[in-house]
């Protein structure tokens, strides 16, 4: 199978840049090994500070609308942190102290969502508060099994009753004028927090929960649905293996699923992620990165690996895949000619592109110039 | 006020002090345990869990080998809740002395330890996890207990007994009459407030810590802090303790417990002012996995969940350098006759498997000096169990150990705990596979809710996230870098702690 560009990773890089390939005509194979970052997503594009439009199109083609105005957000242990640009279902505040009385709706059960610290930094705020739980029978048969209910499992069922949600809610108000709801809204359909927003007479902030991340998945699914519209192929629980290079050229690349039936491109994209999503693989001697051998900018001594202080910024999340001025990735010091990286693969190497869902996007973004300036997309007809 | 209002002050709130609460509250005595931080967080709580047979001390120190197999024939019958009575092997590798497996079986005899011999064959059946290379076997009844849950039990049924315990509580001085110590001074490290207890004895029973204790008393016991160092493997590969067949050394028993085995231990002589932040070294780490697996190969492909390390409470002897040849045996100091200092009784050495026998001897000096004629029955009275209450809360906070809302809640009611760390050595929150990642902030929602302090919970989330990372960090990679990367995503981006 021949490709003009193979992905390797069908995370927030990875669908960007397939999209944004699809969209200039090249051909594209995007390979996922299926889980990755966006099921973690806070909804917030923490080191972008200005979107660019290409982004804001590209979002806004794939049903995920997005919003940008500087503020705070609201996070599920009750603090508040600077923010500008999320999706549409993250409350981007003026200022922490968005009402006077807040009612915080919490579901029985749900372990994942955090009433009391919500209330305690919504008081500290200077807001009044209080907090109820929603008794939902529908919910019982998730209950039967204790580790169902979570975030995910929630949703699906609120999918079908979140009508339902917004009259007890709005039967539970008194005179607040604000209520705070978990991120369990719209796990298949973007609009859903938007209609709970209207149908309530007061302000509405969704809160998050503990991952998986509900608006994430959402975007997550939104994106690759953008992407197989436009006629990419997406191999879904899929692995790259292995990969074959001549000289400074990657022929092709062998996946799990595919055995012999390797795919070959013109140009290549590791999105393939850091430690977690194994982009980054660390061994008690060295950290490495696993399909090509290339090279990762690393401390060689283990020792300095981490901070002992958890809340510092931890060096091996800086660690990642050396790449050139056009994120050609290095190996052995020199850059292999149609080998490009996006996203955290390349931790903190490139501090241009910033960091985390920004880092993502910028770097796909710039991938994907680089990409269609080296080769002009074949017709794949 | 207090004056008279306890026979007995206990402190130290480890298994001995535990162990000791409870016998002497069983003799009718009334008692209280003071403890500065929470119970089990010295040596109780970090060394390996291994029920000994006794075996490994037969051939070098055949006093403590009988010692330890009286006590694991008595805790198998007292505290079966917190044992597991796996067995265990002594195996020999090509590059030992096989020679030494008659001096090492002999010697167990000797000590009343049933030790036999069996084919490398027949070990590989028993425990397929074993080096296949193994040239030699022998079978002992060596077992895995959980020290937590064992010092619990004391603690729950001293307090059945009328005992009364105050954690978090520092002893700051101690009052005293001529050359009679009368009581404490005790100081509150979460509150501050200080308060005096009265008692005719007080029992030093703080480990490694007692000797600064036992200089506030203004006497001296000179301690030898030895630190061992443990890695915790996410996986149970083997069903029996394996030991090696030679003179102790490093990294040399890998003991099974619950979902997990623990291999240990180094032995190195530290300075008093480590005992309170030791920490393991990337050498001592590394030493760990090489030497571990020879005992069981697949250990060192197996993730590793926590480095941690103990302080042993050794008296010192020689000038052993190492202090793996003094005696791990008990040492039960009267000052009245060592140091004419009256009402003061130190207890010490010894180890997790002979916190009884430690109970025992430290009971029987205190009633001694209260004139008290009542005969030891903890060998032979069983421990309570504690049944989890879960009705309508089986809802999970911790997926990895299996802990429900309802354990949590009974733990916060009836066991003593203020932070999530004590929670944690009651219910096992936050020791799985996720170190705390998803089930810290659900524990914290609890705690916040039954102190009523959100504030308070913030800050004990953070320094309990600090504290897991602690154990993480000495082996970050593989699979515990991923999970250590997710955890760090989700406190710091998505929760905002």
């Amino acid at each position: 199978m021949r490709f003009d560009t193979v992905i390797i990773g069908g995370g927030l890089a990875g669908l960007t840049t397939g999209i944004s390939l699809r969209e200039a005509g090249c051909s594209t194979a995007i390979v996922s090994t299926g889980q990755n970052a966006l099921h973690f997503f806070s909804g917030c594009f923490e080191s972008l500070q200005e979107p660019p439009q290409r982004m804001l199109d590209l979002f806004a083609g794939a049903g995920v609308p997005l919003h940008f105005e500087e503020g705070v957000r609201l996070m599920p242990l009750g603090t508040f942190r600077p923010a500008a640009l999320a999706l549409e279902d993250i409350d981007l505040l003026p200022e922490p102290r968005f009402a006077d009385k807040v009612l915080v709706v919490g579901i029985a059960g749900f372990q994942d969502f955090f009433p009391g610290f919500l209330c305690d930094g919504l008081e500290k705020a200077g807001m009044k508060c209080r907090s109820v739980q929603l008794e939902l029978p529908e919910l019982e048969k998730l209950r039967v099994s204790p580790s169902e209910m979570r975030s995910v499992q929630v949703a699906r069922t609120l999918d079908r009753i979140w009508g339902k949600v917004l009259r007890e809610t709005k039967r539970l108000l008194m005179d607040e004028d604000a209520v705070v709801l978990p991120q369990v809204f719209g796990l298949q359909d973007a609009s859903v927090p938007d209609f709970i927003r209207r149908g309530l007479p007061v302000r509405v902030v969704f809160a998050g929960t503990l991952p998986p991340s509900v608006p994430g998945i959402r975007t997550q699914m939104l994106l690759k649905r953008r992407y197989e519209e436009l006629g990419g192929t997406f191999l879904a629980g899929d692995e790259v293996v292995s990969a074959q290079v001549f000289g400074d050229e990657v022929l092709s690349v062998a996946t799990r699923n595919l055995g012999s039936h390797c795919l070959e491109a013109g140009s290549f994209l590791l999105a393939s992620g850091a430690y977690f999503s194994k982009g980054l693989k660390a061994s008690p001697l060295d950290i490495t990165e696993p399909v090509f051998g290339l090279d990762v900018e690393h401390a060689a001594d283990r020792g300095a690996w981490y901070d002992p202080d958890f809340n510092a910024d931890q060096p091996y999340l800086r660690f990642g895949v050396r790449t050139d001025a056009s994120l050609r990735a290095l190996r052995a010091g020199r850059p292999l000619a149609n080998l490009y990286a996006a996203g955290s693969v390349l931790g903190a190497t490139r501090p241009e592109f910033g960091t985390g869902a920004g880092l993502a996007v910028r770097s796909a973004f710039a991938a994907v110039d680089e990409i269609l300036r080296r080769c002009a997309p074949q017709d794949d007809k | 006020m207090n004056t008279e209002e306890f026979d007995v002050i206990i402190i130290g709130g480890g298994i001995t002090g535990a162990g000791t609460q409870r016998d002497c509250a069983m003799r009718g005595l009334r008692t209280l345990l003071i403890e500065r931080s929470d119970i089990a967080t010295g040596a109780t709580g970090r060394n390996h869990g291994l029920l000994h047979s006794g075996a490994r001390y037969a051939v070098n120190d055949p006093e403590s080998a009988a010692e330890c197999i009286r006590e694991n024939k008595i805790l198998r019958q007292i505290a079966a809740q917190c044992i597991e009575p796996t067995d265990g092997l002594f195996i020999t590798l090509p590059e030992d002395d096989l020679g030494y497996q008659k001096t090492f079986v002999e010697a167990c005899r000797r000590a009343g330890i049933g030790a036999e011999i069996i084919d490398p064959g027949l070990a590989r059946q028993l425990e397929p996890s074993v080096n296949p290379d193994l040239t030699g076997a022998v079978r002992v009844p060596d077992g895995s207990v959980d020290p937590f849950r064992l010092c619990t039990a004391n603690m729950l049924d001293a307090k059945l007994h009328g005992g009364q315990v105050r954690l978090q509580t520092e002893v700051t001085g101690f009052i005293r009459e001529g050359d009679t110590i009368r009581g404490v001074h005790t100081r509150n490290v979460r509150t501050g407030r200080e308060e005096d207890f009265y008692a005719p004895v007080t029992v030093n029973a703080c480990g490694i810590w007692g000797q600064r204790i036992a200089r506030l008393a203004g006497v001296e016991i000179g301690m030898f802090p030895s630190k061992g160092a443990l890695l915790i493997f996410a996986h149970r590969i083997n069903n029996m303790v394996i030991n090696r067949c030679r003179k102790p050394a490093n990294a040399d028993i890998l003991v099974p417990g619950d979902t997990v085995c623990v291999i240990g231990t180094t032995s190195t002589r530290i300075p008093f002012e480590e005992c309170d932040r030791v920490a393991v070294t990337p050498d001592e780490v590394d030493l760990l996995i090489s030497e571990g697996a020879k005992l069981s190969p697949a250990l060192s492909s197996t993730r590793i969940l926590r480095a941690y390390a103990g302080v042993r409470p050794l008296v010192s002897a020689d000038d052993d350098p190492s202090g793996r040849n003094i005696s791990r045996g008990i040492v039960c100091l009267d000052h009245d006759g060592r140091d004419g200092l009256k009402g003061f009784i130190t207890i010490t050495g010894g180890k997790l498997m002979t916190y009884r026998l430690m109970a025992e001897m430290a009971t029987d000096a205190v009633c001694r000096k209260l004139g008290v004629d009542k005969r030891c029955a903890t060998a032979t009275t069983p421990l309570p169990a504690l049944v989890e209450e879960t009705a309508g809360k089986g809802a999970l906070i911790c997926e990895c150990e299996n802990v429900t809302a309802g354990k949590v809640d009974q733990a916060i009611d009836r066991l003593e705990v203020s932070t999530l760390t004590d929670l944690r050595r009651r219910t096992r929150v936050g020791m799985g596979t996720c170190q705390g990642g998803l089930c810290a902030c659900r524990a914290a929602d609890h705690l916040a809710q039954a102190n009523g302090c959100v504030e308070r919970e913030r800050a004990d989330l953070a320094d309990f996230m600090q504290e897991r990372w602690k154990g993480n960090f000495p082996i970050g990679w593989g699979d515990m870098l991923r999970e250590a990367e997710y955890t760090q995503w989700v406190y710091k981006h998505v929760l905002g702690l």
